[in-house]
């Protein structure tokens, strides 16, 4: 067992760009994108027949038959086979969660490097067959007369023929992760105006981000696309403004396919190490995971937002780390929905939120938002649920390497089913 | 990509068609290959008056296993070295002429004729001089006239440059020069280390190869990579996928950088620093096409060919130079002209300015590498068949290929196999070169 | 008090077919009869389908609606019969309470006995309320009443008023949105066995006078309450009042708040508003 902890260093990171569902990606499987990002990452720091400690991968929409589904990318990989890997879900944090994983063992010393990773398609999504269809086939194959089978064959109806597409939906609502979100946006009157402006910014910023080549050693193409293609660099506010709103009803529903995340084909990568390895390999150390807090809330019953769990993790993060909101440099707030991020901001800043929800006799207060998303995030980027973590990470790590020394960046990634996953890195 | 003109020609009744229609009979050239000895049979070697080399070629030639006894008369040879540095004047060619017309007609199939001979501006007589010139016009002629795959070059070494004749002439003679014919390569002096293994001269080194993502870059990858170098593969972001692939498959690294930015050269040395370290072997490969006749060609054809094919290449040689310590001694540079640069090409005035322009620049640089111990030089391919010219009308195509000595077009591998010779620390003696790749095409001759 | 034990379960279909044919010309009392059943022990392959249709975890224990189950064709046996003063077909759930004294094993043998009760008055007709209690081992574990509305139907002389109301708190918070499809009441029969044409299809539930089927009350109930799984005490009183239909398919909301002692619940219409469903959920003291 070893003495004392170390931090764990993010070398570098890898995604392909991510295509808009039943685009560019239409017909390459979860596999095929987190074998290709994996290979990209090999790539660029050299790992080619390499054993790395493990990687930690994971899909929230996954093929019943990409049951290990990280082993089986591992494995077709140029990584040296010999490499363990598992797979993780945890919603949209499963990419974040991973990587706190992967440094977690690196941390505690179990392991010198490992990848973690994520991946999502909703254009290979899954689809089942009709429970009772499937109930059928189930004792079908274990009929074992024919008379047996004639009887289960007889309970076929054709209703039972059409498939069950998975919606996106939470399991005990029954509501979409955007009727959720339209309810917070509600309770915490995030007006449209502000969400457009959101999405604008998160548009420019990546725009500018690839332009000057920020994403050149982040990023490898993938089936053609160099560039992910929800990122929109020439729309403005009165393009936005002209979208209908898609997500509630009535005059409160503000909430449009502009200022939301449409549904997202991608993966990412992010190589992490011990400062020692990174150091033994000659590869660079863009920053440190510091600390990471999960959290989860009571969507259901509880009153509470299904997106706003992060907002309770961030707290407890920063007192465990003697931090105050307005001590980072960079914060990430992944743009699940523009007004999820609103709503995550305004609820720090609210003093009765803070002290009734988070325990907090004052508020954690206002960011300065000139430092929030600067590259952009799932709002031009899109959002391949399982697979925004590890861009996050990555654009993070290399945003405060590039800032210097001692820069500081906060990661608040929400989740379905009400959870919520923040880490700090630090350069 | 196969050729099917050449395989056709060598079938049987192929042969026989081609033979009494008189056509031309491209042979299978032989390429080099790991572990392949350097010739598969006899060699001769021979000399025009009191040469100086013979020590020198008898003892690369003995250590490479090949029997230099001329072999028996019913012997085909793999080789005939013809040590000219004796020459006095011009009534000793008849030696030379004497000495090659019996040895050609004894050539095998993919043969070497090399003739080793002094620069003629370092003749001390003006007959010498004339002499020496000669050999130029003899080796050019006797390369048109050999088939079945045979070379004839000449190598100019001056008398200070005996220690850098190894390496060349490993070169000429071994299958790695497949696609090299008449040429003329003029050695200098210099430091050449002892010691390279012949089927991994690049052990240890770190080479940039840029463009590598596909065609020639990529193949180049792969030959610096089996000759034992660390390749780090480097072409626009836009071709990242394929550049991973090839990165991956060489066990090399990958970067995606668009060489034309403004940082490209201090970001390229700052992360060759980090990573390797420092570099060995720079080769510039990455090129652009926009061709357009002269006079519809707008500015941004013009620019855009400028900026990717000679002015990255002037800003990132520039930027190596610069970064304290990343060029390590006796680096490599290597840069991929053009036949069009040599001998300029319709419809491709910026193309072939850029091409030439590189070859301005390799030679411009060479006293400066030189003094650093390092060498600089270009590479100029003639047809070289790729996936770009498998879509070329199948009349040009097939014109490209034919007008050489060799009659058919290379391959990237001939490009790829002088550019890693080029970069192996024995070419100590090779700078300021612009070594074609052509099969002594018509064009620019 | 006649007592009469029976030694199987009563088929269902025969019985409501039975109860349709002999539903003219009642009238009178309540009998004062007992229905009872010994040694009854769920059904897995039931209870697996039950739970699946209600959205209950599959369990060892048995979900605090599935009692009813057992003892409904009992029930309906007893209304059935000609003796019982109310015509079945037409009558109408409108309130069902349950007190669940403590969790049952889904291996336990189970004493069923069921009554009708408290012929009531109402402004529409009268209400009767089917008793049903269950004991394990001489103890009585669960106790359930369902208020039926006979609409039209009158009370014999002296009877009190109907008592069909469940007082909830305000209930604004939406915790689910279910989508109800058409065959949510053909789904639930199967595996309740509670077959009454009203809900299994539009055609048989416009005969007894619905525009279209409607959805079985106790599995709203039952769905209502498997969405607060995990959330309650094993020892509770469930108190629900089936207001509007649930006509299919539907799309309806539940609204969830906890109160003191436990939570209160709706399930309404998503854009009409209607009320289908008010209730309480209070754990035992």
């Amino acid at each position: 067992m070893p003495a004392q902890f170390r931090k764990a260093a993010i070398v570098g990171g890898n995604r392909i760009p991510f295509a808009r569902a039943n685009g560019a990606y239409a017909r390459a499987g979860n596999q095929d994108m987190l074998t290709a990002t994996l290979d990209g990452l090999v790539a660029r720091f050299g790992l080619q027949g390499q054993t790395v400690g493990e990687v930690a991968a994971g899909a929230v929409l996954k093929h019943s038959r990409d049951f290990n589904l990280t082993r089986e990318s591992v494995l077709g990989s140029r990584l040296s086979a010999a490499t363990p890997s598992y797979d993780v879900q945890q919603a949209c944090g499963t990419g974040l969660e991973t990587a706190v994983l992967v440094a977690n063992k690196i941390a505690l010393g179990q392991i010198e490097c490992g990848i973690a990773g994520g991946v999502d398609t909703a254009s290979d999504a899954p689809i089942a067959v009709n429970e009772d269809l499937r109930r059928m086939l189930i004792s079908l194959g274990s009929a074992k007369t024919v008379q047996q089978r004639l009887k289960a064959l007889s309970g076929i109806r054709p209703g039972q023929l059409l498939p069950e597409v998975p919606r996106n939906v939470e399991p005990r609502t029954g509501l979409s992760m955007g009727e959720h979100a339209a309810i917070t946006a509600r309770e915490w009157e995030i007006g449209r105006e502000e969400q457009d402006q959101l999405a604008l910014r998160s548009h420019q910023n990546l725009a500018a981000a690839y332009d000057r080549g920020f994403f050149d050693d982040l990023v490898t193409p993938f089936l053609g696309l160099t560039r992910d293609d929800n990122l929109r660099p020439d729309t403005s506010l009165e393009k936005l403004a002209t979208l209908r709103p898609v997500f509630g009803a009535g005059e409160s529903a503000t909430m449009t396919a502009g200022n939301s995340t449409p549904l997202t084909d991608g993966a990412s990568a992010v190589l992490l190490a011990s400062d020692e390895w990174a150091a033994a390999h000659d590869l660079p150390v863009l920053a440190h995971l510091v600390d990471a807090q999960t959290a989860a809330v009571d969507h259901v019953h509880g009153g509470e937002g299904l997106l706003m769990a992060p907002v309770h993790a961030v707290p407890v993060l920063l007192a465990r780390n003697g931090l105050t909101l307005q001590d980072f440099d960079f914060y990430e707030v992944h743009e699940a929905f523009a007004s999820t991020v609103l709503a995550t901001l305004r609820a720090w800043e609210n003093p009765g939120y803070c002290k009734e929800r988070l325990g907090l006799d004052t508020p954690l207060g206002p960011i300065d938002r000139s430092r929030l998303n600067v590259h952009g995030s799932s709002l031009a980027t899109g959002h391949p649920f399982a697979a925004t973590g590890g861009r996050i990470v990555a654009t993070l790590a290399k945003t405060l390497s590039e800032a210097g020394p001692g820069k500081r960046g906060l990661i608040s990634v929400c989740a379905a089913g009400g959870q919520g996953v923040v880490a700090v890195l630090e350069s | 990509m196969s050729d099917w003109y050449r395989d056709f020609a060598n079938s049987g009744l192929g042969t026989t068609i081609t033979r009494q229609l008189g056509l031309p009979r491209p042979a299978v050239l032989r390429r080099y290959e790991p572990g392949q000895p350097l010739l598969t049979g006899p060699g001769l070697v021979g000399a025009a008056g009191e040469g100086r080399l013979r020590d020198v070629v008898s003892g690369v030639l003995a250590a490479a296993g090949v029997r230099v006894d001329g072999g028996t008369d019913d012997e085909r040879l793999s080789a005939v070295v013809l040590d000219a540095t004796g020459l006095t004047g011009p009534a000793q060619l008849a030696a030379v002429h004497e000495l090659l017309a019996p040895a050609v007609r004894r050539l095998g199939p993919s043969a070497r004729v090399l003739v080793l001979a002094e620069p003629p501006a370092d003749a001390p007589t003006v007959a010498q001089a004339a002499a020496r010139q000669a050999l130029e016009g003899l080796v050019r002629s006797v390369a048109k006239e050999l088939r079945n795959g045979a070379t004839a070059n000449l190598v100019l070494v001056p008398s200070d440059a005996e220690a850098a004749l190894a390496s060349p002439l490993r070169f000429f003679l071994s299958g790695r020069s497949a696609y090299v014919d008449g040429q003329v390569l003029t050695l200098a002096a210099a430091e050449v280390p002892a010691g390279d293994d012949p089927d991994r001269p690049l052990v240890g080194k770190v080479a940039v190869v840029t463009g590598a993502a596909r065609g020639i870059g990529a193949a180049i990858a792969r030959v610096m990579a089996r000759d034992g170098a660390h390749v780090v593969a480097v072409d626009v972001p836009a071709a990242g996928e394929s550049l991973a692939q090839v990165a991956n498959a060489v066990g090399g690294t990958a970067v995606a950088l668009d060489l034309t930015a403004p940082d490209a050269g201090p970001r390229l040395a700052r992360q060759l620093q980090a990573r390797h370290g420092g570099l060995d072997v720079v080769v510039h490969n990455a090129g652009i096409t926009r061709d357009k006749l002269l006079v519809n060609m707008d500015a941004d054809r013009w620019n855009a060919v400028m900026a990717v094919n000679l002015q990255a290449q002037l800003d990132v040689t520039q930027a190596l130079l610069d970064a304290d310590g990343v060029l390590r001694p006796g680096a490599r540079v290597v840069s991929v002209s053009s036949q069009s640069g040599i001998a300029g090409n319709r419809g491709q005035t910026n193309y072939a300015a850029s091409k030439a322009g590189i070859i301005g620049m390799v030679r411009a640089w060479a006293p400066e590498f030189a003094a650093r111990g390092a060498t600089i030089n270009a590479v100029a391919p003639g047809f070289i068949v790729t996936e770009m010219t498998a879509t070329m009308p199948l009349g040009t195509r097939e014109v490209g290929s034919r007008i050489n000595s060799l009659q058919q077009g290379g391959l990237p591998v001939d490009v790829a196999e002088t550019i890693a010779w080029l970069a192996q620390p024995g070419s100590a003696g090779v700078n300021g070169q612009v070594v074609r790749v052509c099969g002594q095409s018509v064009l620019g001759a | 008090m006649v007592r009469t034990v029976l030694s199987e379960t009563p088929a269902l279909p025969a019985l409501f077919a039975r109860a349709t044919l002999s539903a003219r010309g009642r009238g009178g009392d309540l009998p004062d009869t007992r229905l009872a059943r010994e040694g009854v022990v769920a059904d897995p392959a039931q209870l697996a389908g039950y739970a699946r249709v209600c959205r209950f975890p599959l369990g060892d224990t048995l979900p605090v609606t599935f009692p009813h189950l057992l003892a409904f064709p009992l029930q309906v046996a007893l209304m059935a019969d000609r003796a019982f003063p109310l015509a079945l077909p037409g009558l109408v759930h409108v309130r069902n309470r349950i007190e669940a004294v403590r969790s049952i094993g889904v291996g336990e043998a189970l004493d069923l006995e069921v009554w009708a009760e408290r012929f009531a008055r109402h402004r529409g007709g009268a209400t009767v309320d089917l008793r049903a209690s269950v004991s394990a081992g001489g103890e009585e574990v669960w106790r359930g009443r369902s208020t039926y509305l006979a609409r039209g139907a009158q009370a014999p002389e002296g009877a009190p008023d109907a008592d069909v109301d469940v007082e909830v708190g305000v209930l604004d918070r939406i915790a689910a949105q279910w989508q109800v499809h058409d065959d949510a009441g053909r789904r639930y029969a199967k595996v309740s066995g509670d077959v009454n044409p009203i809900h299994l299809s539009g055609l048989t539930a416009k005969a007894f006078g619905f525009k279209r089927a409607i959805a079985h009350g106790m599995w709203v109930k039952a769905r209502a309450l498997a969405a607060l799984s995990g959330r309650l005490p094993d020892a509770v009183d469930v108190d629900v009042a089936f207001r509007k239909p649930l006509l299919l398919p539907s799309t309806v909301l539940l609204a969830t708040e906890q109160v003191e002692g436990g939570w209160d619940l709706a399930v309404r219409n998503a854009s009409a508003g209607t009320e289908h469903l008010l209730g309480t959920v209070r754990a035992r003291r």
